[in-house]
């Protein structure tokens, strides 16, 4: 084996090492450090990821680690929207003592997910969810003497330690059965294995997978903890562990449960189509940006569920969904960012605090509209794109009422998108505030709305690349 | 040549937006350059196609999305090139009306620019996936020029306006996307398709997709009872918001319609078509008599347009269901004909209820009459847009009506004595807005109508011409679209 293409994990890992005690030490100005040194780190591993794509796949520790197309493909995802978060909180908590110790969490997160992407063993599995959580809960109580950050981190502690722990017990029976840990002997030991223990230990499994990416209903924690965090945390929330949750399950299914053993595909389509309806059901009666976001980042974990259930019969899904999460990154920490902006100027995510945001900040609203067009589906966004993917997948893959459904779903989330837009353009301010654009922010949003745009107008090159992940 | 007239009007909005913000007249000028060279650029297309050839015209291709198989690719036939004339005219009359209005008028240009980029494209596209592309474009500014633009209720029409049109387009795009998948190896492009013809008789994918198209073009179009944003929308839009969506986007739907629906699914038409000729009849009658119980000059053109739409529904239907080929090339002809002269005498009529709330701040018919005494020459191209409407011979509304009601005649004789029922209605609906809003004694508030200035006079005098021109001289505009008909009556 090839220690070069651990090199994204060694880079992560070893930035790890050296980040926490200098996190501890600097002070003053120095907090900046961390934070950039995290930068290029995650800028180094997005160029090793990127030029990993070509290789042949790889299986590392006695197959317990896969180094193959489908991993490189979600860790780069996952390490250019934590790149994108380093930036926003080191923009966020600029000159605060927050800096360095955001910076050290999300590196932690991150190594946490893109381990997830590649592990192949129930134990790493385990292991890497629990990192991937342990520093996500750090990063929601980073505003210390905030209450509502207190406590959507002890929250989403609480939530994360049952689901997980109810998870391990489920892959426990997956051991009981087959007697092995590796995902692809289990997948060829399930064969003979009693169909209802396989389904029960589904079930037990799914609870794990599902909190990760907020299926329903293991969903409750995400509006909760979203509202309590600061806005870049939120993003990071709504983009990463999703990522790393959908890279996660996909590998399961497709490697574990082999055949649509135990039927997944329609328990995973049944669970798609309640978590959009009710996310998009519940964003329709928000009133604050973040949690709005918090519940349209659950109906779109719907969308993609959706896909995942077809991916075994259908070849175009990974791609898909792949396309999706890259279209899904801009737009959401794009929103996220402008919900970072409108925080430190106003104090407050409300819809009051955006009403006639165009007026007092004409970029800073362009950029939200568009975001908020492409989690709409509008062409020739990203999202539009994207969902004619997803839809397209799913239609081949002969759930057709599935597809109804989303299409429903879709229509639904429109009404509270072009709500928010409407706040922010055909009414007047209530509050009277100052909101700069600066350097930072322009830096950020441009490379968002580059994205958005990018992948809208010109979806070729990414969907040939994403045909890596097959 | 095509793509250049469809980027142009994107390129100048463009230009406006980096124009600085303090020069109001500046910006308006260079939006209307830009919307004049479109409309040269539409000329030069229309100069260089050939009417005796079938077939697309002025084809581009380039790959757009190889691993599904979407390619950018435009191409006019005769139809397509009538609307994007109609389309490139009416930015121009638009981009001329809003001359003075320096209300933030850098949006307001950008946003009209970027939806006549949408239109045009729509009318040139040949490939699904591109074609729903830009009918969003198309659409998604109007929902700013309503928002923002619009009047007291503007926010409520707006969001309606959005609703129902994207729920709409969301199930062109289901269908869409299956049409793709039935095709083997898979492809958007629409002349591939229509050749393929994947869809068979009976089919129950076909019923879907039939109904799926339906339920978009119909919100589109629109007709009854899928109608229901489309007062409220018209009401509330500014004067240019509301020509451009009674003159080209209502056109959107009945070009989806007879340009995608038919030709792609003949025999699943074959089957349904019975619905379209019940719509056509429901939509004829009700716009007719909904209108009639307006007393909102606005929003009895709104609802007129249900009516005129109606005449669309009912081409298509009888393109399905004549016996001959040559009744079917009737229908067609009258529908594609009342869809240009439509956009041009409900163009113009918009302007005209423009003009008048303007200066007189009332859009009641109770309170307006005898404009025709303070302003004659305005009155009387109205007049002139008025009886076009209600298809007095010698204007474009006529020829239209008049081969849809022959095609009619020759097939069934219910049909027509419905659609000639609707007729009369009409007919007795404008003479109504000629005799009480144009004659008669001036009401109080009718005192304050003076004649418009120069440049909106030209506005309507051309739009009048052009209808007198196809009035008087129909073998221009049918010698253009006969081949585009022949061949869909013949699919």
């Amino acid at each position: 084996m090839k220690l070069w293409a651990l090199i994204p994990e060694l880079i992560l890992g070893g930035l790890c090492l050296v980040l926490v005690p200098l996190a501890g030490w600097v002070r003053g100005q120095w907090r900046v450090l961390p934070g950039l040194m995290a930068l290029l780190g995650m800028l180094a591993c997005l160029v090793a990821t990127a030029r990993m794509l070509s290789w042949q796949p790889v299986m590392a520790f006695h197959g317990s680690y896969a180094l193959d197309g489908f991993a490189h493909v979600f860790k780069l995802i996952i390490e250019l929207s934590s790149l994108m978060t380093v930036a926003l909180l080191m923009i966020y908590f600029r000159g605060r003592s927050q800096q360095a110790p955001a910076a050290v969490a999300v590196m932690f997160a991150t190594l946490g997910a893109v381990g997830l992407a590649s592990s192949r063993d129930l134990g790493l599995i385990v292991l890497f969810f629990q990192m991937m959580s342990m520093a996500s809960y750090v990063l929601v109580a980073l505003e210390r003497c905030h209450r509502p950050a207190l406590e959507a981190a002890l929250k989403y502690f609480i939530y994360a330690g049952v689901a997980l722990a109810i998870m391990a017990y489920g892959l426990t029976f997956l051991y009981g059965l087959t007697g092995s840990l590796n995902l692809q002997t289990i997948g060829s030991g399930l064969r003979d294995a009693d169909g209802l223990w396989v389904t029960l230990a589904l079930i037990l499994i799914l609870v794990g997978y599902g909190f990760e990416i907020t299926l329903a209903p293991f969903h409750v924690w995400a509006p909760d903890v979203f509202a309590g965090a600061t806005a870049p945390v939120a993003g990071f929330l709504a983009v990463v562990p999703k990522a790393a949750g959908m890279a996660a399950l996909l590998r399961f299914m497709l490697e574990g449960m082999l055949g649509e053993m135990a039927g997944w595909p329609l328990w995973l389509a049944i669970g798609a189509a309640v978590t959009m309806t009710l996310g998009n059901l519940i964003a329709l009666r928000q009133n604050h940006l973040k949690r709005l976001l918090a519940w349209s980042s659950i109906a779109h974990a719907g969308y993609l569920l959706m896909t995942v259930a077809v991916a075994e019969r259908e070849t175009g899904a990974l791609a898909a969904i792949g396309y999706y999460l890259a279209g899904y990154l801009f737009m959401t920490l794009g929103a996220f960012a402008v919900g970072a902006h409108l925080e430190r100027a106003t104090g407050s995510d409300s819809y009051e605090a955006l009403r006639g945001l165009s007026q007092h900040a004409p970029g800073t609203a362009g950029v939200l509209a568009l975001c908020l067009l492409s989690l709409a589906g509008i062409p020739p966004l990203a999202g539009f794109a994207g969902k004619v993917f997803l839809l397209a997948a799913v239609l081949e893959g002969e759930m057709i009422g599935l597809a109804v459904i989303a299409v429903i779903n879709m229509t639904l989330a429109l009404y509270y998108y072009v709500k928010i837009i409407a706040e922010v353009y055909l009414y007047s301010p209530v509050q009277v505030y100052s909101m700069p654009m600066k350097k930072d922010y322009l830096a950020l949003y441009s490379s968002c709305l580059a994205g958005i745009l990018g992948l809208g107008i010109w979806p070729g090159p990414l969907l040939a690349l994403l045909e890596v992940m097959g | 040549m095509l793509s250049l007239t469809i980027f142009l009007p994107l390129a100048t909005a463009l230009v406006v937006l980096i124009l600085p913000r303090s020069r109001p007249f500046l910006i308006r000028w260079v939006a209307l350059a830009g919307a004049l060279l479109a409309f040269t650029a539409a000329l030069g297309l229309l100069t260089g196609f050939d009417a005796a050839r079938p077939g697309l015209q002025w084809r581009a291709t380039l790959p757009w999305i190889p691993p599904v198989n979407a390619a950018y690719d435009v191409g006019v036939n005769g139809f397509s090139l009538a609307l994007i004339l109609l389309t490139a005219w009416l930015l121009v009359t638009v981009m001329v009306y809003v001359l003075r209005n320096d209300d933030r008028p850098k949006g307001h240009a950008a946003l009209f620019l970027l939806m006549a980029t949408g239109l045009l494209g729509v009318f040139a596209a040949q490939d699904l996936l591109l074609f729903y592309l830009f009918f969003e474009v198309g659409l998604v500014p109007m929902y700013f020029i309503i928002g923002l633009w619009g009047h007291e209720d503007r926010r409520y029409a707006a969001m309606k306006f959005f609703l129902y049109t994207r729920a709409a387009s969301l199930a062109i795009l289901l269908s869409f996307l299956a049409l793709y998948l039935l095709m083997e190896p898979h492809t958007f492009s629409l002349p591939t398709i229509i050749e393929a013809q994947p869809l068979a008789q009976g089919s129950t994918a076909g019923g879907w997709i039939m109904l799926g198209m339906l339920l978009g073009f119909g919100v589109k179009l629109p007709t009854v009872p899928l109608h229901n944003w489309l007062p409220d929308a018209h009401v509330e839009a500014p004067t240019e918001g509301s020509v451009m969506l009674a003159g080209i986007q209502l056109k959107m739907g009945a070009y989806g319609l007879l340009a995608i629906m038919l030709p792609t699914m003949p025999r699943v038409m074959l089957e349904y078509a019975w619905l379209l000729l019940a719509l056509a009849l429901i939509s004829l009658v009700y716009g007719a008599l909904a209108a009639l119980a307006q007393q909102d000059l606005k929003r009895l053109i709104a609802y007129t347009s249900i009516n005129h739409m109606g005449y669309i529904m009912l081409a298509a239907a009888l393109a399905v269901l004549a016996p001959t080929a040559s009744v079917q090339a009737l229908a067609l002809n009258g529908g594609i004909y009342q869809i240009i002269s439509h956009g041009l005498l409900t163009g113009g009529m918009f302007f005209a209820v423009g003009v008048i709330q303007d200066q007189t701040g009332t859009r009641e018919m109770g309170r307006l009459s005898g404009l025709s005494r303070q302003a004659t020459v305005f009155s009387l191209l109205t007049g002139v847009l008025v009886f076009g409407s209600l298809g007095l011979p010698g204007l474009s509304g006529f020829i239209g009506e008049f081969q849809l009601l022959g095609a009619a005649v020759s097939w069934n004789f219910g049909v027509a004595g419905v659609t000639l029922a609707a007729l009369v209605i009409t007919t007795g609906l404008y003479l109504r807005i000629v005799i009480s809003v144009l004659w008669g004694e001036p009401h109080a508030q009718a005192a304050a109508m003076r004649e418009p200035e120069g440049r909106k006079l030209a506005i309507l005098g051309s739009l009048t011409i052009l209808s007198l021109l196809l009035g008087i001289l129909p073998s221009w505009l049918l010698g253009i679209i006969r081949e585009t008909t022949r061949g869909l009556a013949a699919g």
